[in-house]
């Protein structure tokens, strides 16, 4: 009995820490946008204002009950995720619920978020939110088949699906990690990791200054609050998980945090230099080199 | 026991009796008549009877007291009885039939068709040649006297085409006569010497002409144009005498002639017979005129007797029974339908819609039509099976080919014509009043082809075993059929319920999982019937063949009673999708695929007997010769029910069009008919090989391509239902794919799915399909915002998509997990990436599916729409409950199904730890990730509600609207081509490629009928050239000229 509450202090331990993490990322890279940009930006704590002040909004309104729970199965989402996940390898308590499912738990598990939040998008009644939900699921499936077929390359590699082992095989140096050892899968679900964190050019769904802004636009006040949360949270676990699957995962907190922004700065890097795709082209895109790389991947484990 | 030569005294006598009467004793006259053809009937049942129970022994007849061949030599033995009895009751009943016909015109026609039966019977008992022209000659003259009954120009043309190709023909068999006579010095058949006489010179001769003209009044094709202008040109019931009653007579002296046959013109027969089976059902595709329509049928039926005459060696002992239950079929069921033909008087099948007001006669056409096509329970399904076995004992493939080629043709036109009868637009007028004379030889035509069917199957060693009880309880329900639906629907569940309580107990492993997806499905499915008020006639007894069918393929032993199973359950199935309002052309394409299937089901099985004993399906274990043909056949066969790419364009149409509570049943429930197949035939056979290649290697690739298209072409519906129908060909692209993995996970997944496919195709077409109840409408772009109307279907179908999508924590997770386990293991990596990625495009269709009925903006006209009506609802939320239940504790569902899959397949099986499964590679607690995820969402929903204490409800307009304000719902509610920039990207995988290539085959079948059928110009002449270039030809065949 003692190991269930001590197991869900840590985890809530976990989830502060990656909120706060989540944060943090989210002011410095939104900075550094706008350096590149030659603009002075926003302050590195804005994020952490942005929560307070919609939590403190005093009028709240509603469309109805999927828009109102949305909110909830979008934050579950972004937390199961981060909690069927071994976060700190090697540590009994940073790994949380990861003995209860394995790598497809969380591959489908992230779509309960995804699909909650469009049902409560869609209640809203507006139609940039279907929209915008329109264009996400639609290009998920493109990269998703790349990212299918570098989780089978590896999968493949380490025959096993569990995170914890494919980590456990990455131990003992650079030379160990998945990316270098597994490069063709490596690419792949680097470029698959691009659309899944939703920045430029893969950034349709949401699209500012387009369809401002996709799926939350009508959300506000603290419901909005809790999407803020997840968007801290949900892009962290998802770091983490590539992180897991192709850098060696981490034994401590200092190495997480470097290793995880530093993959995030791969999609800020790209996101900065290119433009927004159309949604057919970022489908079509991913249908075609990524794609290949994908197959060579899983054909070079096969032979 | 009376002497057969009543026969001819009575018919006789009659015949010149009615030349005394007057035309005001008519009445009289025609009674007297009929009483003498019923006195024929009950002398040659008489016969029959005695025959058969071995009371009488067959006896010689010779007239004027001297031997042969001085005197007319009549033979009575089993054969003739039947013969006659068959030619008997169709002089009577036809008779009968046409009573106020014949007495508008005087006594002569009924003297005509005294004649006509008399000279018939004589044929059949004749065994003397020059006897024999006699008599045809008589009955020819007296035909053409019938022909012209009607008086017009066509039939006055006809009866003149008719007697001129008659005349000649007998001129031929005279010569023939002649011949014989001049070297056997003998006319009884009996006499002369049998054996391959063929090749002795001037000898053969004779019997070449005796046997050809005796084939060309069968009208073989191509000689056969002036038959068909006979059928189109006369009256309806005297096309049954030309039909049913001369077609009878003819065959059976063909039958006689046996014995003088040499191989080569066997052969060269029975080439005629497939021929023209074939070619007159091709041409029949064109043809719109009901009579012609007809004739071309009943020239076909008679071909594939003459095919089966001429196999006669090959078939050994099934040789009577196979030609015995086809020709009775075809006289019962021709008859029926010429009958039927001359009550409604159209001159288009396009104009029989007048038939369905008259029920009793609609069903009877089916009846009729059924039968025809060789459908259980009649005794054509019997000899098709025996003559389809035969064959393939002997090696005969392309025999069999066209044997099944051909009753498909056949099939095509009969049920686009039973379709037009059942939905074309009704016409206005009213059917005449029918008197009784007409109903009665239909009618009792209908009840001889049904008992024969059981008489066929009970004299049959296998088929004898076949339980008719679900048959005869489902036909129980058109006799209750004017019952209000409460108690209908009552009666049917209960008496379905009963049959799975019976069985249960004898239930093992996939046995019993599809047996309650049949059955218990079957009754939870027909809990939403007691939404329908009123009588709903016709649908219980076709839902119930239907579950009939399904039930039957778990009870089936044989591979005689799985094919009648699978025939039952495909005629039910067609029945309820045809009653849905636009399914015409749906319907017909469904049941064209299902036979063809059926046909290829068919014919595995019956290759499947070669060198093996019995019929048990365990032959299908141990088989040693043709068995990747026989494992393709099946698997063709079954993967037209589960509509596998390439064999799918049938199921949108299909389901989509029909009633709320049938599309479940069709989609949910009939679908796994095919995956049980698919299961118990690699069960029995396990994987095969072909050219080096396993089968299941290509039924994999063939799932995954199924997947990705049917889920794709799903995502791009406007139609709701048609979206479900092609969710439904996605997952049972998985379904096949789990299958050809042939490995344990793969099994267990594709049985998992096959239940929760089940499950959650059931609520969504029943949540939908209330939608659309209250709506009427299927387009989800003209729905919206339902959430607040019908919130309990809105629930329903949000489940439903969570499974389907195979979201965690619901069990629909447990299929993709399972799945990708199969994969590492089997090493399809690719095909594994291609079915998840297939499993995302799931996604697409399930968000708009939700999202553009429930979701978005409210239309005006919907703000007084009800919630579906609670009895479409309860049947959800039951197998809603068990989705739930599944869901946290799924070794509830997989474990048993696990074991159930281990004795054939045992490795990789999953280790079980209470709820923990642990595969080779991977792990997965479905109760533990339930209670995490409900627990987190919890939290966070009552976070949410804290700090949302004071939320205040907006009306449907106050929405952010950049510097606007919204106009209309319509133009707010953003669901018409939702996915408009997929289709822009990846459309060019959704072109309907295959709905091209059927259509194409299906015009280039049509236009060759088309080209073919003008060698029919009308022209007497051409006609004549058409019997003499017959006659060379077969000519040069049979005396090796080729």
């Amino acid at each position: 009995m003692d190991t269930i509450w001590i197991k869900l202090l840590f985890s809530l331990l976990t989830i502060f820490i990656v909120l706060n993490y989540g944060l943090l990322l989210q002011g410095v890279v939104r900075k550094i946008g706008a350096r590149v940009g030659r603009r002075y930006g926003i302050r590195w704590y804005q994020p952490w204002i942005d929560i307070i002040k919609n939590y403190a909004k005093r009028t709240k309104i509603t469309h109805g009950i999927m828009y109102y729970i949305a909110p909830a199965f979008r934050l579950t989402g972004g937390i199961g995720l981060l909690l069927f996940m071994p976060v700190i390898y090697g540590t009994d308590m940073f790994s949380n619920f990861s003995f209860t499912g394995d790598l497809l738990l969380l591959l489908y598990f992230q779509f309960f978020g995804v699909l909650g939040m469009a049902l409560g998008a869609a209640e809203g009644g507006h139609p940039y939110s279907a929209m915008g939900v329109s264009r996400g699921l639609a290009q998920v499936t493109a990269y998703e088949l790349t990212l299918t077929l570098g989780i089978i390359a590896i999968a493949v590699q380490y025959q096993t699906l569990s995170i914890t082992e494919i980590v456990a095989a990455q131990q003992g140096g650079i030379a160990n990690w998945t990316i270098i050892t597994n490069p063709l899968a490596g690419i792949a679900l680097m470029l698959a990791f691009l659309a899944a964190m939703g920045r430029s050019p893969f950034d349709v769904v949401i699209a500012p200054q387009e369809i401002p802004i996709g799926p939350p636009t009508e959300f506000h006040s603290g419901l909005l609050g809790v999407l803020q949360l997840n968007r801290a949270i949900f892009p962290a676990a998802k770091l983490i998980l590539f992180m897991n699957l192709l850098f060696g995962g981490a034994t401590d907190w200092g190495t997480l945090i470097i290793k995880t922004f530093l993959i995030y700065m791969w999609s800020v890097f790209v996101g900065v230099a290119f433009p927004r795709f159309r949604v057919d082209q970022s489908i079509r895109w991913y249908l075609f080199i990524p794609l290949i790389i994908g197959v060579l991947a899983v054909l070079f484990m096969k032979f | 026991m009376v002497t057969p030569i009543y026969i001819i005294v009575a018919l006789l006598g009659v015949a010149f009796a009615l030349g005394f009467s007057g035309q005001k004793q008519i009445k009289a006259a025609g009674t007297l008549a009929l009483g003498a053809l019923a006195f024929s009937l009950f002398v040659s049942l008489e016969w029959l009877i005695g025959l058969y129970t071995e009371t009488y022994k067959s006896t010689q007849i010779f007239t004027a007291g001297v031997n042969p061949p001085f005197s007319i030599n009549l033979f009575m033995g089993t054969g003739e009885a039947l013969f006659t009895t068959l030619i008997n009751f169709i002089g009577l009943f036809g008779g009968l039939y046409l009573f106020n016909k014949l007495i508008k015109k005087g006594r002569s026609t009924f003297i005509a068709l005294l004649m006509l039966i008399m000279g018939l019977n004589v044929v059949v008992m004749t065994r003397d040649m020059f006897n024999l022209f006699v008599f045809l000659e008589i009955s020819s003259v007296a035909t053409a006297g019938l022909i012209i009954l009607n008086q017009n120009k066509k039939s006055l043309a006809a009866g003149f085409k008719y007697i001129i190709a008659t005349g000649i023909i007998a001129g031929i068999l005279l010569i023939g006569i002649i011949f014989m006579y001049r070297f056997t010095g003998s006319l009884n058949i009996d006499d002369i010497p049998t054996g391959n006489l063929l090749m002795i010179k001037g000898f053969g001769t004779a019997i070449f002409l005796i046997l050809t003209s005796i084939l060309l009044e069968l009208k073989p094709f191509p000689a056969n144009g002036w038959g068909l202008d006979v059928y189109q040109g006369t009256h309806a019931g005297i096309s049954v005498f030309i039909s049913a009653a001369s077609g009878t007579a003819l065959l059976y002296v063909l039958y006689k002639f046996i014995p003088l046959m040499s191989p080569s013109f066997a052969f060269a027969l029975s080439l005629v017979g497939g021929l023209t089976f074939i070619a007159s059902n091709l041409l029949g595709l064109k043809q719109t005129h009901p009579n012609r329509l007809l004739g071309y049928s009943s020239i076909g039926q008679i071909g594939l007797v003459v095919l089966v005459i001429g196999l006669a060696p090959y078939l050994g002992d099934k040789f009577e029974y196979i030609a015995i239950a086809l020709l009775g079929t075809h006289v019962f069921a021709k008859a029926g339908l010429f009958w039927i033909s001359g009550i409604i008087q159209k001159d288009n099948i396009r104009k029989w819609t007048i038939l369905r007001k008259n029920k009793l006669l609609t069903i009877l056409f089916g009846v009729f039509m059924l039968a025809l096509l060789g459908f259980p329970p009649f005794p054509s399904f019997f000899g098709k099976w025996e003559l389809i076995t035969e064959l393939a004992g002997n090696g005969f493939i392309s025999w069999m080919v066209i044997i099944l080629l051909g009753s498909f043709l056949e099939a095509v036109y009969l049920f686009r014509w039973l379709g037009y009868i059942l939905k074309l637009e009704a016409a206005k007028k009213e059917l005449q009043p029918i008197s009784w004379n007409k109903y009665l030889p239909i009618i009792i035509s209908a009840i001889l082809l049904i008992a024969s069917g059981f008489g066929m199957s009970y004299l049959h060693e296998h088929a004898k075993f076949i339980n008719y009880i679900p048959l005869i309880v489902a036909a129980a329900f058109i006799l209750i059929d004017r019952l209000p639906v409460f108690i209908k629907n009552t009666l049917a569940i209960a008496s379905v319920g009963l049959w799975y309580y019976m069985m249960y107990p004898d239930l093992e492993e996939f046995r019993l999982i599809f047996a309650t997806i049949f059955l218990v499905g079957g009754i939870i499915t027909l809990l939403a019937g007691y939404a329908y008020k009123g009588k709903r006639q016709g649908f219980y007894p076709m839902a119930l063949i239907m579950f009939a069918g399904l039930g039957g393929l778990i009870e089936a032993k044989t591979t005689l009673e799985f094919f009648f199973a699978w025939e039952l359950m495909t005629i039910g199935s067609y029945f309820l999708i045809i009653r849905g309002k636009k399914s015409i052309s749906h319907a017909l394409s469904y049941m064209l695929f299902s036979l063809g299937g059926a046909y290829a089901i068919l014919a595995a099985f019956g290759l499947a007997t070669v060198n093996n004993t019995g019929i048990s399906l365990d032959i299908l274990a141990n088989l040693n010769i043709y068995a990747p043909a026989i494992f393709i056949l099946l698997a063709i066969g079954f993967m037209t029910k589960t509509a596998s790419l390439g064999l799918h364009i049938w199921l949108p149409g299909a389901h989509a069009e029909a009633e709320t509570d049938v599309s479940p049943m069709v989609s949910a429930i009939l679908l796994k008919a095919g995956l049980f197949g698919l299961i118990v035939m690699m069960i029995k056979m396990g994987d095969q090989m072909i050219f080096g290649l396993s089968i299941s290697y290509f039924l994999g690739w063939l799932g995954v391509f199924t997947a990705i298209i049917g889920n794709l072409m799903a995502a791009l519906q406007e139609d709701a239902k048609r979206l479900l129908a092609y969710s439904s060909i996605g997952v049972l692209g998985y379904a096949l794919f789990g299958l050809a993995l042939m490995s344990h996970l793969g099994w267990l997944g594709a049985t998992s799915i096959a239940i929760t496919h089940f499950m959650f195709k059931t609520t969504l077409f029943l949540a939908i399909g209330g939608v659309v109840w209250r709506l009427k409408t299927k387009n989800m772009y003209q729905m919206g915002g339902l959430i607040k109307k019908m919130p309990f279907s809105f629930i329903s179908v949000l489940i439903s998509i969570i499974v389907l999508a195979g979201i965690p924590p619901l069990t629909g997770f447990a299929g993709k997990w399972l799945f990708f386990n199969a994969i590492m293991e089997k090493g399809w990596y690719l095909q594994g990436a291609l079915i998840s990625f297939a499993g995302v495009i799931a996604f697409l269709y399930c968000f708009r599916l939700i999202h553009s009925v429930f979701l978005g903006q409210l239309k005006d006209e919907h703000r007084n729409v009800k919630e579906a009506p609670f009895w479409i609802l309860l049947p959800q939320y039951i197998i809603l409950g068990v989705l739930i239940i599944f869901s946290a504790f799924p070794n509830s569902l997989l474990k048993p199904i696990g074991e159930f899959i281990t004795p054939y397949l045992p490795n990789g099986a999953l280790v079980w730890d209470g709820q923990m499964a642990y595969s080779l590679y991977g792990y997965w607690n479905g109760e533990l990730i339930m209670y995490a995820v409900v627990g987190i969402f919890v939290a966070v929903l009552l976070w949410i509600i804290f700090w949302n204490r004071k939320i205040k409800k907006v009306k449907q307009f106050d929405i952010v609207y950049a510097a606007e304000r919204p106009f209309l719902p319509e133009t707010t509610h953003y669901a018409y081509n939702f996915f408009a920039h997929y289709k822009k990207a990846v459309g060019i995988l959704a072109q309907p490629m295959i709905s091209n290539f059927w259509e194409g085959v299906s015009e280039i079948g049509h236009s060759v009928s088309d080209k073919i059928r003008r060698i029919y110009n009308g022209s007497g002449q051409a006609y004549l050239i058409h019997i003499i270039g017959f006659i060379v030809i077969i000519f040069l065949f049979t005396f090796g000229g080729f």
